[in-house]
């Protein structure tokens, strides 16, 4: 099931940003504006020079090579598509050689030789490497609004599919590549996943995979640098188009970590991933994010209580539309817990059901309880029935009353019953000291409000 | 009873209190944090230094809510812990805070270190506080160096030229740290820090640490750079500035990110001083032109929020002053005037206005003029309501007159957008222009309007144009109310929309304190006590209340006479409402004769 999750994240919307270079007034006033026309994110002051038409690569018959990297130069001239009507014929002739170099490396053998890496590469940074643009719609909702795509899109895909034959291309030696696919390079590329633009970022996707796969030398500095997205994420600005992107590369990078796990991995999952939980963006990348924490977990089950406890730190409290999706994750990671990790967090961990049951929101409170359609999870329950029951059994007895939802106070019932068949005589014990116990609770509220009240007196004092 | 038991008794909420610290429940520990002040004047200040601040220290794993109170309280405690030469006592637990997670938790820690750094004697800042910065400036995981860079500034002043140099070497190491966060914090630090650092190190140290930083690989390093270079200017003074720190400058705004572009245009005005007039001239006047052009909007936009504040701060003369305006930044704004980006004409059109005093009467009517009325055509209601806002600036340059015939047309049609909020702009400007015009052309041309708004279909339009019609007739005299207005609110009282029939009243009240008593009562009092019939509850009971305001204006005989009759046969109401009111105009008037 958890692989089923990390499926379907391709070309997720972009996610909710705040330009935080605006003042809440502009704010306010562009978001009733209608919608701007997008500019090129490419600053460049300088107009392109006009392009003249090469002749095919297929028609040159001894100088092919020659003509594959005059045509890579030409195609390092950057157009404004922010106007739609500058360059017309220029940018056809771009697009034609764009579509012709694709077809070039991936058909023809023998076109990586290693004079003409330096060439490819600086093509293609010169055409995707770029400052990206503010954000059009700082109250974008990824629900409810199309994210802005790419004015240059037209030449952006030929590239970025140029650079994937390259990259899959049988004769890529990433021996010669390493020159110029560098850190510096492999940073300006991460910085592009924040591209508003599904698209680009399913490519850069592919593209920074490939990367990985090929570049051992850059494995460590691509996690690295992925780690300070995060943190910046998480801690500064709490915005980045492609988290969702990013991890799921590290979900088949953490599938193929060596055992036991390294400190550097522990600590990226400890100090990075769960903190990633808290975004208020998290709906956008939870999928991703939970199949992470999984692949971890079921690499060393011995992180559990860490992630547990990690989870229950940051439990929601007021979104109710996020503490669905822990409950989701937390049901995952119960799929793949073992029963001795089980019971060093299963008390903590019924205290959050037992209130997440207890939630007014029906919709918290029906995940919580869809717990018990899960087999190995009401084994793992039956198995330490006489830990859990109690700490369950107030809350459910008042919520079999209480709750305004009917379908919820089935579910309820049903649960009671299960334990009813579970453990009748500490069912009957519980249902016998119920009473008793809410009385001690109200009076134990009581002198706490006494002692503040004393309190209040002898600071005045 | 013993003393000591009294003590102990005093004592026994302070264990539950530091019980509570331990609870379960995030929001006791919470409440039990947040008196904690309480808990440690109840102990005295030695157990508050031997208990209290150990246990403390040793709990901190908490929410961070619970953390981010502490980190608070914890930065008010000197006295609590017995005074200033106590003041280190408090520096391990805060030391902790700095170090976790979350940003506001760390942020309010080092917030009170900074604050507990002023007590700190410069033996103890030597024996404490400066190891506490050197083993945040080391540690191992990014928050904690992040903290450390915010400490440097408040402790270094105060202790030894060896242990300066040490600081100095810390905080270079942080300039150049592996994570970005670190190299923000610091970047957002080093002019702080230049600050108390010496002239001489400030030249062979802090500059090249900061040149590093505006040219970091991270453009969000950079933008930082950017805001603390407008202090090392003005420590470094116009020479020095330009022979070392320009070229940096300069990068800066032709920088490749729009985000440091951004940053240099908000700065602007802050450099601009930092740099001296010769400098400014030199290269700020290009740069700004520059700015206004760039490609990306954001930046245009900030650019045109700094038009009028470039322009004044120019330290030169008038004439030059002018010309500068003039020549080399008139044109960039005329275009800025006709941006495809909304939110850049936007920004311009609320300081554009303010070059008029600048350029005088004679450039304002020739080269602004037209500029304004472009403006107040956009198809962007921001656009004109700022506009509109402004026009006082103009106004004292050209006079109102020349302001007017120009604007006329273009008010006219704005007091009819669809947007209310610029009909509400316009409706303030209304007085004004009518005190200007006199009541000839305002009636020829304004009048309609004003009447109009009356009765807009939103609230707020017609309350302004209540108050608009009451500083009219303060403006205009009496005579003008009763042959202009008066004649429009008795049509009002008979309209078949109830809420007209309730403007109605509220320009009554409005009225009473603009005219004189005898035009209230001959005129306005028949209206209101016509009205008491009304179908509609509401009316019927603001025609009470509009009876207790008009009290002013009538006397005794009045009062038994036409006024009590009506609020009586109101007080027999059948609606609650109205009797409630009909009442207390009653007895409130009553007070009165």
């Amino acid at each position: 099931m958890s692989a089923a999750a990390a499926g379907k994240v391709d070309g997720g919307p972009a996610k909710d940003k705040t330009d935080p270079f605006r003042n809440k007034n502009e704010l306010k006033a562009s978001k009733k504006a209608a919608k701007r026309s997008r500019g090129s994110s490419h600053y460049r002051p300088k107009a392109p020079t006009e392009l003249t038409q090469l002749p095919p690569l297929k028609d040159a018959a001894t100088d092919q090579q020659e003509l594959f990297v005059k045509k890579l130069q030409q195609c390092c001239v950057v157009f404004d598509f922010s106007d739609p009507v500058s360059d017309v014929k220029s940018k056809e002739i771009k697009r034609t050689c764009l579509n012709e170099l694709v077809e070039y490396v991936t058909v023809t053998r023998g076109v990586l030789q290693d004079a003409t890496y330096p060439e490819i590469i600086r093509m293609i940074a010169c055409n995707i490497f770029r400052t990206l643009p503010p954000s059009d719609n700082p109250d974008f909702d990824p629900e409810e609004d199309d994210p802005t795509l790419e004015a240059s899109w037209p030449h952006l895909q030929f590239v970025y599919e140029f650079f994937l034959r390259v990259l899959e291309s049988p004769d890529f030696q990433p021996s010669v590549a390493k020159k110029y696919i560098d850190q510096r390079f492999v940073l300006q590329l991460l910085e592009l996943f924040d591209s508003e633009d599904p698209r680009e970022r399913d490519f850069l996707k592919t593209v920074l995979h490939r990367i990985y796969g090929k570049f051992l030398g850059l494995r460590a500095f691509i996690r690295k640098q992925i780690n300070n997205i995060f943190l910046r994420f998480i801690y500064q600005t709490e915005q980045f188009n492609g988290v969702g992107e990013l991890l799921e590369i590290l979900g088949s990078i953490i599938n193929g970590f060596a055992l036991p796990l390294k400190a550097e991995h522990k600590q990226f999952l400890v100090k990075v991933l769960l903190p990633l939980h808290k975004a208020k963006s998290l709906g956008m990348f939870h999928a991703q994010l939970a199949y992470c924490v999984v692949q971890f977990l079921e690499k060393d089950a011995t992180l559990t209580e860490q992630v547990v406890r990690g989870l229950l730190k940051f439990w929601p409290r007021t979104v109710s539309s996020k503490e669905v999706m822990y409950l989701g994750e937390m049901e995952e990671i119960m799929d793949v817990m073992e029963p001795g990790q089980f019971e060093k967090i299963m008390v903590p961990l019924f205290k959050q059901i037992a209130k997440s049951v207890s939630s007014s929101h029906f919709q918290v409170a029906e995940r919580a309880l869809f717990f018990w359609n899960n087999e190995y999870v009401t084994q793992l329950i039956d198995e330490n029935n006489a830990v859990i029951m109690p700490i369950l059994f107030p809350s459910f007895y008042r919520i079999s009353r209480e709750h305004w939802n009917q379908t919820i106070v089935a579910l309820v019932y049903n649960v009671l019953k299960s334990f009813m068949e579970m453990n009748s005589k500490l069912f009957d014990e519980l249902t016998n000291a119920y009473k008793a116990e809410r009385q001690k609770e109200r009076k134990r509220e009581k002198d706490r409000e006494d002692l503040l009240k004393k309190f209040e007196h002898l600071h005045i004092k | 009873m013993t003393a000591t038991d009294s003590a102990n008794e005093a004592l026994y909420p302070i264990a539950v209190l530091i019980d509570e610290l331990r609870n379960e429940d995030v929001q006791l520990r919470l409440n039990s944090v947040k008196k904690l002040s309480t808990i440690a004047l109840a102990l005295g200040v030695e157990r508050t230094r031997t208990e209290l601040i150990p246990f403390l220290t040793d709990t901190i794993y908490d929410e961070d809510e619970v953390l981010l109170t502490l980190a608070e309280q914890l930065g008010t405690f000197i006295p609590l812990v017995g005074g200033d030469q106590f003041a280190h006592v408090l520096l391990p637990p805060l030391e902790s805070l700095a170090t976790v997670e979350e940003t506001v938790v760390r942020d309010k820690a080092v917030e009170s270190l900074r604050k507990l750094a002023a007590s700190h004697s410069p033996a103890d800042l030597e024996a404490h506080f400066v190891p506490l910065v050197r083993r945040l400036a080391n540690g191992d995981w990014f928050t904690s160096r992040t903290s450390a860079c915010g400490l440097f500034s408040v402790c270094y002043e105060r202790v030894g030229a060896a242990v300066k140099q040490q600081l100095r070497q810390h905080f270079s190491n942080l300039c150049t740290d592996d994570t970005p966060m670190v190299r923000r914090a610091a970047a957002g630090k080093i002019g702080e820090l230049a600050q108390v650092v010496e002239p001489e190190f400030v030249r062979s140290e802090l500059l090249p640490m900061f040149k590093q930083l505006m040219a970091d690989e991270q453009d969000s390093v950079r933008l930082l750079a950017v805001e603390s270079a407008v202090i090392l200017a003005r420590l470094l003074g116009p020479e020095d500035t330009d022979k070392l720190m320009m070229k940096s400058l300069r990068s800066a705004v032709d920088d490749k990110s729009w985000r440091v572009r951004y940053m240099v245009a908000d700065k602007l005005t802050e450099l601009q001083s930092a740099l001296g007039a010769e400098l400014t001239q030199r290269y700020l006047v290009e740069a700004f032109q520059a700015l206004l052009k760039d490609p990306e909007a954001e930046v245009r936009a900030v650019s045109a929020s700094k038009v009028r504040d470039f322009c004044v701060n120019l330290e030169a003369s008038e004439a030059e002053r002018t010309n500068i305006a003039l020549n080399s930044i008139l044109p960039a704004v005329k275009d800025l005037a006709g941006d495809a980006n909304q939110h850049v004409k936007s920004a311009l059109a609320s300081v554009v206005m303010g070059l008029s005093p600048l350029l005088g009467k004679e450039h304002t009517v020739e080269q602004l003029l037209p500029l304004f009325l472009t403006q107040l055509k956009d198809e962007c209601p921001e656009v004109r309501l700022n506009i509109i806002s402004n026009l006082e600036a103009v106004n004292s340059v050209i006079g109102i007159k020349q302001l007017s015939m120009s604007l006329l047309p273009a008010i006219v049609e704005l007091a009819e957008d669809s947007k209310w909020r610029v009909r509400l702009a316009i409706i303030q400007y209304m007085p004004l222009l009518a005190s200007q015009l006199g009541s000839q052309f305002f009636d020829e041309k304004l009048n309609q309007l004003c009447m109009g708004w009356l009765v807009d279909h939103v609230f707020a339009i017609r309350e302004a144009a209540v108050l608009n019609l009451r500083k009219l007739v303060e403006a205009f005299g009496s005579d003008w109310a009763l042959s202009t207005v008066i004649p429009k609110v008795a049509e009002l009282a008979v309209d078949t929309n109830y809420l007209h029939r309730m403007v109605c009243l509220f320009c009554v009240t409005e009225l009473n304190s603009a005219c004189p008593p005898d035009m209230v009562r001959a005129h306005l009092l028949p209206i209101v006590l016509k009205m008491a019939s009304d179908t509609v509850p509401n009316v019927r009971f603001k025609v009470a209340q509009t009876l207790q305001q008009l009290a002013a204006s009538f006397d005794a005989e009045v009062f038994e006479q036409q006024v009590k009759p009506c609020l009586d046969s109101l007080a027999g109401d059948a609606d609650i409402d109205v009797q409630f009111f009909a009442c207390e105009a009653l007895e409130a008037i009553r007070e009165k004769f």
